[in-house]
């Protein structure tokens, strides 16, 4: 394995990557954990770069960080106190947690190593293009339009229910 | 890079996802959890789409996006229920939240 | 015009009877239902006297096919001759009348507007009963106008006597109809037909497809005749079922003017008479029998009776008895035109006794409760069980002519009428018709049945003379026996003595004569009704003659003789009376006279002049009086015997059925408790409850194991889910 700048840009985004998500998981402070969440979901956009997928970066980041992860932070600061800032883990639940976790990785990374079809695929280095006017000839024109309509009436509802939920029950 | 290289970073995304949905005492830590989960997948995706198909077809990728929107609508309405269930049980505690137990 | 002038006739009744029932349905009510009803009659009453013109060239059948039950078809229609065409006048007629006059003697009831509903449909189911041309609709319009009487004679249901009075005429009725249907049986197994007329049972008749008069078939043919005349006992309350009629009486008079007038006992004649083709030489003279007793008997009871209308009652029975007696005796027309003159003048002398008993019955509003209830109810009247109302007992009457100037005359026009009072009244005519028919039959059958039958006729035309003046006597005249009574008594108002003068002109022969005369009243021919060999014929050939009463209204004695060949030729007879102006008329002319004049006579010695004392001689011939007084013990007896084998024979059966019956379903019972039933109830409870009880256990306990599964925690599921999925696919992936 030789150690190219590209090489060595994308372990550092792997790393980040798989760290950021180790700490997602494991620190007690729930404010702590949405903040390495967020460098988690910037190396997956660095990833999705490095497949040449530069839309999807750049949707990865205004949606995500930019949606999701505020709309986490709204969540703890709505629902937590500042007692409850700390997750409580229980030890047993831990273990078992962590042992079917590990028997998953297990069987996960048998099926990547094992599968043939999978195997010594390479990236070819082809540039592509940006991809966002595909992108759009393909959602807007093409054979995705009507999964994208229904994903986009589908995101309506939801807002909607989730605005239905939430809002304070008027009791009569 | 090989394909393989990101699938065993999506799989330790997904694992560690899970371990998160299993173990987390708090609603809102099962939804990050859920957002790694989430996360591998698209990744999956979009490194499936690059390595598997002719490079021009990019449907992977669009396959992705839906996923991200998917996520979205699916961390709006958790929170949502998050949110009601706070009101209701003044704690978002999932062991603490067992009306159902038998 | 003559289809639906019927139809008018008998839609307009109807018609007043559906809205009344319609609106009872809905709880509603038409306001004057009175003036509907009467109004309908009225109209009916017109279109009647339109068809007397209509019909007069033929008489016509207009039928339609009604249902068809197998390969045989019933037929519905009218039949339109010339005594259907007096029937409905004389029906509508009356009718009318008795609606006019209830106006005034219903007013006040509280069931008011009601009456006069059944009313109509009494007068409709009478008109239906008239017009059909078959069988079928007979028995319907017949049952029909049982029903109807059911309803009025039971008008005033509180009182008890006439709860009975009702079901009595409806179940005595009822023993006759069985007879009549099993007739209307027979001749439909025979003729495979219903219908009378066109291609009906009287052309089948002489048929020999479907009827050969040998032997056998005129013994058939009599049975038949004579199960049919059953109906007509019942209906027209001969004997021995005429126990009904008196008892009828506890309705309001005016229905039992309408009963004994126009409608109930006029349809058994009327069948009568409708099926005369069919009679043979033995239902004849059964028929001839059966009226000729009536009409004696009834007569000698209605003697001895106080109750002004029982003695009506019973006078009507007599002479229903007397137009039995014409037609048994081959008299067709004359006992028609006694039927027609007959409803006349007794629906007059009902509708007089109405008017009488509603002056007393105002008074006896006043002073009800008094001691006159039991006062002049005497011993004997105990006996019977059945006291005399005070407002109907001629004891209370006497001298009321100065009170009720109009119902006197009219009541005794009618008196006059219905005793045979020569010439100028139209009973006279008819009952002469009738005497003169049989003696007529008598002398050219040379038969002594029917010299039998004329001395019972003759006998009782005397005695009726008897008591019906002797009711007027009692009732007009003299000094007033009730002082109190007699001072409240007074006139009855307009709409009640309207109808008396209209009836009371009807008395008079004049209108009679308009109907009766020669072309337009023929007998029907009697195919199977043959003179026993002995008979008298006469030299001329002529068997038969036109009828005896046609002649006396001034008839042509060529036109009868005419007719009389025209009968000869085709070999059948069309006997009414006898032939010609021969002897038979005079005789019995002069003979009616005395007697009439006789009865009269002595009534007047009896009750006015009182020469002769009616108790003495009562005393004197007590078991006679007696036997009058109890009515020959028809009642007693029917009580004694029947009704006695009834309840006899009723408790056998619950004896049979409280032993026998009830023995088994105990013995049933007690097995099927106490031996099947403890035995499948021990295995209910020990095998099938214990299955049910452990399943349900076993549940219970799995389930209470299980349950902790159900943590409640979603993590927990997660865990298992996913450990689950690991397993599987290390499973598979091992296998």
């Amino acid at each position: 394995m030789d150690f190219t700048l590209t090489n060595f840009i994308f372990y550092g985004f792997a790393l980040m990557t798989v760290g950021s998500a180790l700490l997602v998981v494991t620190v007690r402070n729930i404010v702590h954990a949405a903040f390495s969440l967020m460098v988690t979901l910037f190396g997956v956009a660095g990833l999705y770069v490095f497949l040449q997928a530069d839309f999807l970066a750049a949707t990865q980041v205004i949606v995500y960080v930019g949606g999701i992860l505020v709309l986490i932070l709204f969540g703890v600061m709505m629902t937590s106190g500042r007692l409850e800032m700390r997750i409580h883990i229980e030890r047993g639940q831990l273990l078992l947690g962590g042992v079917v976790a590990l028997a998953l990785l297990t069987l996960l990374l048998t099926v990547i190593a094992n599968t043939p079809a999978w195997k010594n695929l390479t990236d070819d280095g082809t540039e592509l293009p940006p991809t966002t006017e595909k992108i759009g000839e393909l959602i807007l024109n093409g054979p995705f339009l009507l999964p994208f309509e229904v994903v986009s009436v589908l995101l309506l509802v939801a807002l909607i229910g989730a605005a239905l939920i939430s809002r304070k029950e008027v009791r009569d | 890079m090989t394909l393989q290289h990101y699938l065993v970073i999506s799989a330790i995304l997904f694992t560690l996802g899970i371990f998160a949905v299993l173990t987390r005492r708090n609603a809102i830590s099962i939804l990050m959890g859920i957002e790694l989960i989430l996360n591998s997948c698209n990744l999956n995706f979009a490194a499936f789409s690059r390595f598997m198909t002719p490079s021009e077809d990019i449907s992977g990728q669009i396959i992705a996006i839906f996923g991200i929107v998917l996520a979205a609508a699916e961390a709006a309405v958790f929170l949502a229920i998050i949110l009601a269930i706070y009101r209701e049980f003044g704690s978002i505690r999932p062991d603490e939240v067992d009306t159902l137990k038998g | 015009m003559v289809v639906p002038l019927i139809s008018i006739i008998l839609l307009c009744p109807l018609a007043a009877f559906a809205i009344f029932g319609l609106l009872g349905l809905a709880n509603r009510r038409f306001p004057r239902q009175d003036y509907l009803s009467t109004a309908a009659m009225l109209i009916a009453l017109a279109c009647s006297f339109l068809l007397l013109r209509e019909v007069v060239p033929s008489p016509e059948a207009h039928t339609v096919d009604w249902l068809s039950l197998g390969g045989v078809t019933f037929s519905m229609g009218f039949y339109l001759d010339s005594v259907t065409v007096i029937m409905l006048i004389v029906v509508t007629l009356v009718s009318s009348l008795v609606h006019i006059f209830s106006m005034g003697y219903m007013h006040g009831d509280p069931r008011y507007p009601r009456f006069f509903a059944y009313l109509s449909l009494f007068s409709f189911s009478m008109l239906f009963l008239v017009v059909s041309d078959n069988l079928l609709g007979i028995y319907i319009g017949w049952e029909l106008v049982g029903l109807c009487s059911y309803l009025l004679i039971g008008f005033w249901f509180e009182k008890d006597s006439a709860a009975n009075a009702c079901k009595k005429a409806f179940l005595t009725t009822r023993v006759g109809d069985v007879g009549m249907f099993i007739g209307m049986m027979m001749l439909f197994k025979q003729f495979k037909t219903l219908s009378l007329y066109g291609d009906g049972i009287f052309t089948r008749i002489t048929n020999p497809e479907y009827f050969t008069a040998d032997a056998t078939g005129i013994v058939w043919l009599s049975i038949a005749g004579v199960l049919i005349f059953c109906g007509a006992i019942g209906k027209s309350a001969q004997m021995p079922l005429h126990t009904w009629l008196p008892d009828a009486m506890e309705g309001p008079t005016p229905v039992s003017a309408l009963i004994h007038a126009a409608t109930m006992v006029a349809a058994g004649v009327y069948l009568t008479a409708r099926m005369f083709p069919i009679l043979t030489e033995t239902s004849s003279l059964v028929i001839a029998y059966v009226g000729g007793i009536t009409a004696l008997v009834a007569a000698t009871i209605a003697i001895v009776r106080f109750d002004i209308k029982r003695v009506l009652a019973y006078s009507t029975i007599s002479q229903l008895g007397y137009m039995m007696l014409a037609i048994g005796a081959g008299s067709y027309v004359a006992g028609l035109f006694h039927l027609t003159t007959h409803a006349f003048f007794k629906a007059l002398l009902f509708l007089g006794s109405g008017s009488v008993i509603h002056a007393f019955h105002a008074m006896h509003a006043h002073a009800h409760d008094d001691e006159h209830d039991h006062e002049h109810a005497d011993s004997e009247e105990h006996i019977l069980g059945s006291e005399i109302p005070p407002d109907q007992d001629m004891r209370n009457m006497g001298g009321l002519r100065h009170k009720m100037p109009i119902t006197f005359v009219t009541m005794l026009i009618a008196t006059l009428s219905i005793s045979g009072v020569p010439f100028i009244f139209s009973g006279f005519w008819s009952k002469d018709a009738i005497l003169g028919g049989v003696l007529g039959r008598a002398m050219e059958w040379n038969s002594a049945h029917h010299y039998i039958l004329f001395g019972m006729a003759l006998c009782a035309a005397g005695i009726t003379a008897f008591y019906m003046f002797r009711l007027i006597f009692m009732t007009f005249f003299g000094e007033p026996r009730n002082q109190e009574m007699h001072d409240m008594a007074h006139e009855s108002p307009k709409s009640m003595t309207v109808p008396l003068l209209i009836l009371a002109f009807l008395s008079l022969p004049v209108v009679n004569i308009l109907w009766f005369n020669e072309a337009y009243v023929k007998p029907p021919p009697q195919p199977h009704l043959h003179a026993p060999q002995h008979a008298y014929i006469a030299p001329d050939g002529n068997t038969g003659g036109k009828g005896y009463a046609v002649s006396l209204f001034g008839v042509s004695e060529a036109v009868a003789a005419e007719e009389e060949g025209g009968h000869s030729t085709d070999g059948t007879h069309a006997d009414d009376g006898h032939h010609g102006h021969g002897p038979a008329h005079t005789i019995a002319m002069v003979l009616s006279i005395i007697v009439a004049g006789l009865g009269i006579f002595l009534s007047w010695l009896f009750y006015h002049r009182r020469t002769l004392s009616a108790e003495s001689v009562a005393t004197t011939c007590r078991p006679l009086y007696n036997l009058f007084w109890h009515k020959y013990y028809f009642d007693e007896f029917y009580d004694g015997v029947l009704v006695t084998l009834t309840v006899w024979k009723a408790r056998l059966f619950a004896q049979f059925d409280g032993s026998v019956v009830d023995g088994i379903v105990n013995g049933v019972g007690f097995v099927t408790r106490d031996l099947l039933a403890a035995f499948t109830g021990a295995f209910d409870n020990r095998v099938v409850d214990g299955i049910v009880n452990r399943v349900a256990q076993v549940t219970w306990a799995v389930g209470g194991r299980i349950r902790r599964i159900q943590t409640g925690a979603i993590q927990t599921y997660l865990f298992v889910v996913l450990a689950g999925i690991v397993l599987l696919i290390l499973i598979f992936r091992a296998l």
